[in-house]
């Protein structure tokens, strides 16, 4: 059946014809775009079409795309959320941000009270420290929750773990070669906290359970789409992803349902195999993809995060004097694997956190430009948290695109300015406005479970660049308008996937993936952004409601 | 110096880390472990099996990312997720013997070291970097990798000096003295095209139980020792030895010393010694200690006999 959806106000992104209010969908597609008076020649040339007004209250965009975003936050609420921010979990509810270490406590002993089997592993994520005065947790507050059995937090960067008693007990923890990635007290005691993959890998090798074992699992991918769902979100990215043999098979699967409501971007992990057999892989992958389900960009980790200290930065370096950070893989060997995928004509998404790194990778870039020339590649700079004007203008020059980690001004902004990277460097963190100015496509992202998915708040970030204190990161030449962060969250980040002739704006002949908010984000403004209600989203055409929201 | 003692009598994987830059001689080093092993189970998680170059003849069986070799060998590709691979490795039953870990040549190797201290079957032997004779002037000075490169030196309990026939001998001995004055406690040797005395780099082999070879039987080391211009000694130590003493006497001879292994007793009871670059590990043991003691190190040690003298004076 072919539908005309009457609405308040529609954006539509599309140059032409940037506000409308009515929308025509037919085989999943959208028909046309007008006003009220274009009705009558489209019922003419097309009819008959049904009039929905369901939304006629409502404020329609093109299908949010979320540019930067692992699968593993599907797979995290099976676990317990304790972060600091309120989070909402893929039914709607909205889980309170616990503000001391005291509170997490409480709230785990809470749910260690009313479980079915209080012997099995606890597990929590989303801890974040750093926003608690004083002391950290301890082995011993986790006993508190249970001593019993094994009790886990898992902290929002994902890289650090604290345990309970019972779990370091297994483990045996030796208090050989006093490694920087076990934190001891002064006793040289171990406290409970583990750095790098160490407690992960301690809690699988004592519980035997592989807290991410489940990364793609039906029940993962569906969670996974029920938070995009509910932040308006049709096409996430889920960026990297090893996909090992026969994975492919089993996600089409689940995203080919039409009740899945989300398009799925996989991100082939580029350095999961050796530069050949890599290629090969994503060969091997093209013909598995579908309308809902690609394989169609490669992923590199060049280096690692700001905040932990492991992202590689030019001098100065660190602010507070920490020794640079780490490469997750060789320059030399990312520029092999960047001029393999280049030869192969695949385009490739790097992490850059450090500027530093960023250079490094822009030099691979271009020698694999150099061999292999390409003018569409499109690769694009994941991150690029540091970039400076003059990186922006020769990702310009090499057609390089970016993704923004915008949430980052918020989140971490204060920790930028006052530990990582001081006060100058921070005010051009996430230089939307710059990036913008220079020519370069621009995305924005969440990186959830990193930070929570919810691009109107991205947008919110890089609009008004205040951390969660209200510091404000640099002045007007770094912020975005609305209507800038509204496109990079749409055709942006559509244009950093090479989808954007299908997606990402409402126009004729495109897919009828559409947002559908509560409010015009145009007219709310900036301010109020990220407050604005997200109704729920059609993906091909068909109508899919959010939990806990009016329609 | 570095001491840790483990109480378990559980089967212990003794790990060893080979960590270098890319183009040192990693992959060199490990073919040559892996067909050279001499009886031990190892099992490499290696970077890239392909690399490896393994003679085909000596492959038994391939599935996934793991490849059986027929000497009993085990090699896997850790893809990019070293915690997962090693944990599948350590699922696997029967345990290796050996655990060998190529680092990549930007990892952090005492990061990878850290799993060892939160395993309770798994005990890190040591960290083993390969320094490349040939390019250390480069990857001393590189921009972006400098900081790197010493890292890795910092971290590395021995230091193997590779590709030493591609330079000059003095510009060897130059980077070897250099090498020695930053770090006088690392022992060093010299390894060319992957090939060491395999004791050197996952540590010496000693009998557990009685005494069933006649004293200064060295057979249990290669014949390579002295082709490697490197020393060894071996003793059947009669009386008892205490742990300290036993430290002590060892650390008197750093960094000359590169492996030394002992099955020993003192008033504690049985124990077995195994001494790696600078760190030492003691092993409680429910055997009847042979006294046998073995240990390997450069031609600086002091001879056979004031050797006798250090270690057999101290057992009484």
């Amino acid at each position: 059946m072919s539908t005309i959806y009457q609405a308040k106000s529609i954006r539509t992104m599309d140059p032409h014809q940037p506000h409308a209010t009515h929308i025509a969908l037919k085989d999943r597609k959208i028909l046309a775009v007008g006003t009220a008076q274009d009705v009558a020649d489209w019922q003419a040339a097309w009819g008959p079409l049904e009039l929905n007004t369901d939304f006629a209250d409502r404020t329609l965009l093109p299908g949010f795309i979320e540019g930067h975003a692992h699968m593993m936050e599907g797979l995290l609420w099976d676990y317990h959320y304790v972060g600091y921010y309120d989070r909402e979990g893929p039914d709607g509810t909205i889980w309170p941000g616990l503000k001391s270490i005291d509170d997490v406590v409480a709230h785990l002993k809470q749910i260690q009270a009313t479980r079915n089997d209080p012997s099995e592993p606890l597990i929590a994520w989303g801890f974040d420290p750093i926003y608690f005065e004083g002391r950290r947790m301890t082995g011993a507050d986790l006993d508190a929750v249970s001593g019993e059995c094994p009790v886990a937090v898992l902290h929002a960067s994902l890289h650090i773990l604290n345990a309970n008693n019972f779990i370091m007990d297994a483990a045996d923890v030796k208090n050989a070669d006093n490694s920087e990635y076990i934190r001891r007290d002064d006793s040289g005691k171990p406290t409970g906290e583990f750095l790098g993959q160490l407690g992960m890998y301690m809690a699988m090798r004592t519980t035997n359970l592989d807290l991410l074992a489940a990364a793609s699992s039906p029940k993962t991918l569906q969670t996974f789409s029920q938070v995009a769902r509910q932040t308006g979100v049709t096409t996430c990215t889920d960026l990297a992803n090893p996909v090992p043999e026969g994975a492919e098979v089993a996600m089409r699967e689940t995203v080919e349902k039409d009740s899945f409501p989300m398009r799925l971007v996989v991100a082939f992990q580029g350095n999961s195999l050796p530069p050949e057999e890599s290629v090969a892989r994503m060969q091997a992958l093209q013909d598995k993809q579908s309308d809902k389900l690609r394989f169609s960009l490669v992923k590199f980790v060049a280096d690692g995060s700001i905040q932990g200290f492991s992202a590689r930065l030019k001098w100065p370096h660190y602010y507070n004097g920490a020794p640079n950070g780490l490469w997750y893989i060789e320059p030399d060997r990312l520029r092999e694997y960047l001029t393999a995928f280049t030869q192969a004509g695949f385009q490739c998404h790097v992490h850059t956190n450090g500027d530093e790194c960023t250079e490094v990778t822009l030099d691979a870039i271009e020698d694999a430009l150099r061999a292999h020339p390409w003018p569409d590649h499109r690769h694009t700079l994941q991150h690029c948290q540091m970039a400076s004007r003059a990186h922006f203008k020769r990702m310009k020059t090499l057609g390089v695109g970016v993704n923004l980690f915008s949430n980052h001004l918020y989140y971490w902004g204060d920790e930028h300015r006052a530990i990582t990277m001081g006060p100058e460097r921070a005010g051009r963190l996430d230089d939307a406005g710059g990036c913008l100015e220079e020519g370069v496509p621009l995305a924005i992202h969440s990186d959830a479970p990193v930070t929570a998915l919810a691009p109107l708040f991205t947008a919110w970030c890089a609009v008004n660049r205040v951390s969660s204190t209200g510091v404000a990161l640099g002045g007007e030449s770094e912020k975005i308008s609305v209507e800038q962060a509204l496109y990079a969250i749409t055709m942006g980040a559509a244009y950093s996937l090479k989808m954007d002739t299908e997606i990402g704006s409402l126009e004729v002949g495109k897919r009828a993936d559409i947002t559908i908010l509560a409010d015009d984000p145009i007219e709310v403004g900036a301010q109020d952004l990220k407050d604005i209600s997200v109704i729920g989203t059609m993906v091909d055409g068909l109508v899919h409601l959010n939990k806990g929201r009016d329609a | 110096m570095n001491q840790t003692a483990s109480h378990r009598l559980a089967p212990n994987v003794s790990l060893t880390i080979i960590a270098g830059f890319l183009g040192s001689g990693k992959t060199s080093l490990l073919n040559h472990l892996l067909t050279q092993s001499g009886g031990r189970k190892i099992t490499a998680l290696v970077n890239d099996f392909g690399a490896l170059n393994i003679d085909s003849e000596l492959i038994e069986a391939q599935h996934g990312n793991q490849v059986s070799l027929t000497n009993g060998c085990i090699c896997c590709s850790i893809g990019d997720d070293l915690m997962r691979s090693l944990a599948d490795i350590m699922r696997q039953d029967p345990l290796p013997d050996h655990l060998i870990i190529e680092a990549s040549g930007v990892a952090d190797p005492t990061r990878i070291a850290a799993y060892a201290a939160v395993d309770p079957q798994l005990r890190l032997d040591g960290i083993v970097t390969l320094v490349d004779a040939a390019a250390h002037q480069l990857h001393a000075q590189d921009p972006y990798l400098a900081d790197n490169y010493h890292k890795q030196i910092e971290a590395g309990h021995m230091l193997l000096i590779s590709k030493p026939d591609l330079v000059e001998d003095s510009q060897v001995e130059h980077l070897e003295a250099k090498l020695r004055a930053s770090y006088p406690k690392t022992p060093q040797a010299r390894v060319r095209h992957g090939h060491l005395p395999i004791e050197v780099v996952l540590g010496l082999q000693a009998e557990t139980g009685e005494q069933t070879t006649p004293p200064h039987a060295p057979q249990i080391l290669s014949t390579q020792i002295e082709d490697h211009g490197l020393a060894s000694w071996s003793a059947h130590l009669h009386g008892g030895l205490s742990r300290e003493v036993l430290a002590e006497k060892i650390s008197s001879l750093t960094p000359h010393v590169l492996r030394a292994k002992g099955v020993l007793r003192d008033a504690q009871g049985a124990y077995a010694l195994h001494y790696a670059g600078g760190r030492i590990h003691f092993e409680d043991l429910d055997v009847q200690p042979s006294g046998h003691f073995v240990l390997i190190g450069k031609p600086e040690l002091p001879n056979a006999q004031a050797l006798s003298d250090l270690f057999q004076t101290a057992s009484a």
